[in-house]
């Protein structure tokens, strides 16, 4: 088999995968597709040459020539509308000109005898090869200057045109693009140079074998590399290979003549075999020269990650993720936005570096479109990427995340999963070089964005302990005053008592004094005041006794037993617990029912908490709607409704306060978790003892419902004292 | 004349009650613990003791316990400051007059003895 019947071999095996492949990848009418035909326009050349370059008779090889001609002319055209539809262009006039003469150079071929078929002529002592002398007119010739030429020059400036203008990631794609279509036409052109007369034996057909690499890659995956990179890696490939295989099929055929098999069989042998050492070797020894940078904050990384568990101060921790990879990796900025519950959103915790986006996003909303891109695919998003396939496909969706990372100012958006939940979305500026992401960095911020998430959650865990920690002791404290409060009540009551009965008996002396006879007026007058004075201290005396009643009921859980409790009793003792901590006359309070309600069966202590709690929880809930939303003319109210239905106590507490957030509300009776403005104001004890004192020893029931921003109920419904008939 | 006698740890409440309650013509003995509180009943034999239940020694329960126990059924009122229920019920059933909590002005005070003592 001769050198050129080889090289088509090899076009056919490389060309029919290739197409079948995009045929499968591709959609109808996608460049993809159009890059099919075209491999099948070269597996339609290889044939025709394969066929003509091993045939027998003159004849035999002029009807395979005719085949080759269908591939060459196909080829031209179907890469034109490859690079028309690569490049989104739109020529319909154009397209008719070419389609008319795709038919007529057809029917020339096949039916017109000596305008594309003429004579052939047996050369390099092996084939026949079309033969249109350069120096006689020929339509062939007209042809493919006229025609090909023209039209394969007008596409690659098309090409080149639009490649000089793209930017980034379409731009490598496009260098690929030029590199692919460059091989396969100095291919193609090169096995024409013999039909017009000129013995220049067609080695580089094998080109076109190979053209089909770069443009698959390029193709294929949209984020790329540095070219050089790439070419680097193909370049060595081919060089090796063609030394392999070129070197023993050379000598075999031109020095030493078909049948000494020997010596080229052992040459290729020993170059098969150190071969792809050689490859490897030299591989390995460019891109670590290509990619020492890349390495090095690579592994820079890598260490990173490793350390960042270590760390237990969540923004601490932030701060080192944002501030390495800014470091390392030379980018203008990044930032990490991280998961809030209670907000639904990715809220930015800490940002590095100068943000090139517009406005710049604070927070990302859990079913904002970017976020809910990573909950199903996962993995990084490059926003070249995304402007790429919205430039390709216009898909739906697509839109909005663009926009989204440009105003994050992100190049790179990598999310942080911890199995299915993600924790963290880290986003990343542009590279100060310029140069692109690759695929190992990719790789590589996805380890880190994963041991990130871990940290993360390490740290979050570790401050919410101390959180809990810090409540625990808050709650220990309360128990502590709560028993000191027995003793001191005790000892301030009978400071109050003794006070009192001091100055009742000094009213009483002024008293017996003043009924004496031959008391001046001045004195008199004197006694009159001293009397207002000593009357004042009882009053205090009063309230104080009053305070300190409340303060101890406040203090104590109730451990007594199941009475008959008034509503109206109850509610009253509650706001007067209550007066010790919050200013109730601020709040409008309405009671909706009359005295004739019967008697509820319970605890009083217990229900009186119940109801502090309540009357608590509403009056911060209105005064954080004041001050948040500072509405004119708010006024914080309070309505009380109580109704009997059937054998139980109905009662409604409603507030116009700030209400709780939907996504607050499955949290509102864990033990520890407070919406309040500040931790220092809730314990976050309030709706969890509310719901044990009511549902596990009263056997009622709470429901608790809430509008954001316009207020919140609570119902209870709790048993009755005596079972009413009817 | 009436005889009263005041039970309480406090001084103050022992001496200006008692001057109080002399001006009305009262008899009044004061006992500053439990002891002396038993020893002033059995002596004096008031008819209506003021007993604070919070003492040093022991408590005004203790105290009524005893005195029901010897078989004196003299009138009593305790007088409550923070204690809860369960002492309340306990000394209610030793049988008392009431209780009153502290504080309280001595012009209530007043009516409430003066209301216990006549009707003796």
């Amino acid at each position: 088999m001769t050198y050129f019947a080889l090289s088509n071999l090899v076009i056919i095996a490389t060309n029919l995968p290739m197409a079948i492949f995009l045929f499968l990848n591709s959609q109808r009418k996608s460049a993809g597709e159009r890059l099919a035909f075209l491999c099948i326009a070269a597996v339609v050349w290889g044939l025709g040459s394969f066929q003509y370059s091993t045939a027998k008779s003159a004849d035999d090889a002029i009807r395979w020539w005719q085949v080759a001609n269908v591939g060459s002319i196909f080829s031209t055209v179907f890469f034109y509308y490859f690079i028309v539809r690569f490049l989104n262009l739109h020529k319909p006039k154009l397209n008719f000109v070419i389609n008319f003469f795709v038919c007529l150079s057809l029917f020339l071929n096949f039916f017109v005898p000596g305008t594309f078929i003429g004579e052939v002529r047996f050369v390099f002592e092996q084939m026949y090869y079309l033969y249109w002398p350069i120096d006689q007119f020929s339509v062939y010739l007209a042809y493919y200057i006229g025609f090909f030429f023209i039209l394969l020059f007008y596409s690659f400036y098309l090409l080149v045109q639009n490649y000089l203008q793209a930017v980034m990631a379409r731009k490598q794609q496009m260098k690929y693009l030029l590199l692919g279509m460059a091989t396969g036409f100095i291919g193609c052109h090169a096995c024409f140079v013999p039909v017009f007369g000129f013995d220049i034996y067609p080695y580089l057909n094998i080109l076109i074998a190979f053209y089909t690499i770069p443009i698959g890659y390029a193709i294929a995956k949209y984020r790329f590399l540095d070219t050089s990179f790439v070419l680097t890696r193909g370049g060595i490939f081919l060089c090796v290979y063609t030394l392999v295989l070129g070197v023993p099929v050379w000598i075999g055929f031109r020095l030493l003549g078909s049948g000494v098999w020997l010596v080229p069989v052992l040459i290729m042998a020993i170059f098969a075999t150190i071969g792809p050492f050689i490859y490897l070797f030299i591989q390995k020894r460019a891109e670590d020269a290509l990619l020492t940078e890349q390495r090095q904050y690579q592994a820079t990384l890598r260490q990173a990650s490793l350390g960042m568990g270590q760390i237990k101060d969540l923004k601490r921790l932030l701060n080192l993720i944002v501030h390495v990879v800014t470091r390392a990796v030379k980018i203008e900025n990044c930032k990490i936005f991280l998961r809030h519950e209670d907000s639904s959103r990715y809220v930015m915790k800490a940002m590095k570096g100068v943000s090139s986006g517009k406005g710049g996003y604070n927070y990302l909303d859990f079913d904002s479109p970017l976020v809910k891109y990573f909950k199903q695919m996962k993995e990084p998003l490059v926003y070249e990427e995304i402007k790429q396939r919205l430039y390709d496909s216009g898909g739906a969706g697509l839109h909005e995340i663009e926009q989204t990372l440009r105003r994050m100012g992100a190049a790179l958006v990598v999310p942080s999963f911890i199995e299915q939940k993600l924790i963290a979305i880290i986003s990343l500026g542009k590279k100060r070089s310029g140069k692109m992401y690759s695929h190992d960095d990719l790789a590589v911020f996805s380890i880190l964005a994963n041991q990130s998430a871990l940290a993360i959650e390490n740290a979050q865990f570790y401050e919410d302990m101390q959180r809990t920690h810090v409540q625990l002791l808050k709650a220990e404290k309360m128990a502590t005053v709560g028993t000191m409060a027995d003793g001191l009540s005790h000892q301030i009551n009978n400071r109050l008592h003794a006070m009192g009965f001091i100055a009742g008996d000094l009213i009483d002396t002024i008293q017996f004094g003043k009924k004496k006879n031959g008391i001046s007026d001045d004195s008199k007058e004197i006694l009159n005041e001293l009397e207002v004075g000593l009357n004042r201290i009882q009053e205090n005396v009063k309230h104080g006794g009053e305070i300190v009643g409340g303060l101890l009921r406040y203090t104590r859980k109730g451990e007594q037993g199941f009475t008959a409790v008034e509503f109206g009793k109850l509610l009253d003792s509650a706001f007067e617990m209550a007066q010790f901590k919050i200013k109730v006359n601020l709040l409008e309070v309405e009671r909706h029912f009359d005295g004739k309600l019967p008697d509820i069966k319970g605890n009083f202590t217990q229900l009186q908490e119940v109801f502090f709690n309540l009357i608590d929880n509403a009056y911060d809930a209105m005064m954080q709607r004041k001050e948040e939303l500072a509405e004119e003319g708010y006024q914080p109210k309070l309505d009380i409704f109580a109704r009997q239905v059937g054998q139980k106590m109905e009662i409604l507490i409603q507030d116009n306060g700030m209400g709780v957030k939907e996504s607050d509300m499955h949290k509102l009776f864990t033990p520890f978790f407070t919406t309040k403005a500040t931790s220092e104001k809730g314990t976050g004890l309030g709706l969890y003892v509310i719901r044990q004192i009511i549902e596990d020893n009263h056997g009622g029931k709470v429901n608790f419902s809430s509008k954001y921003k316009i207020g919140s109920e609570t119902q209870l419904i709790l048993p009755l004292a005596v079972e009413t008939l009817g | 004349m009436s005889k009263l006698l005041i039970v309480d740890d406090e001084s103050d409440i022992r001496e200006f009650a008692k001057s109080f309650f002399k001006k009305r013509g009262i008899d009044v003995f004061t006992a500053g613990c439990g002891k002396e509180a038993l020893e002033s009943a059995d002596n004096d034999a008031p008819e209506l003791i003021l007993l604070d239940i919070t003492m040093p020694d022991m408590s005004g329960v203790e105290v009524l316990k005893t005195l029901r126990e010897r078989g004196n059924d003299v009138k009593v009122i305790m007088v409550t400051g923070i204690e809860n229920e369960e002492t309340v019920n306990e000394a209610n059933s030793w049988g008392i007059r009431g209780y009153i909590h502290k504080p309280l002005i001595l012009e209530e005070l007043e009516k409430i003895v003066l209301a216990e003592l006549n009707g003796s």
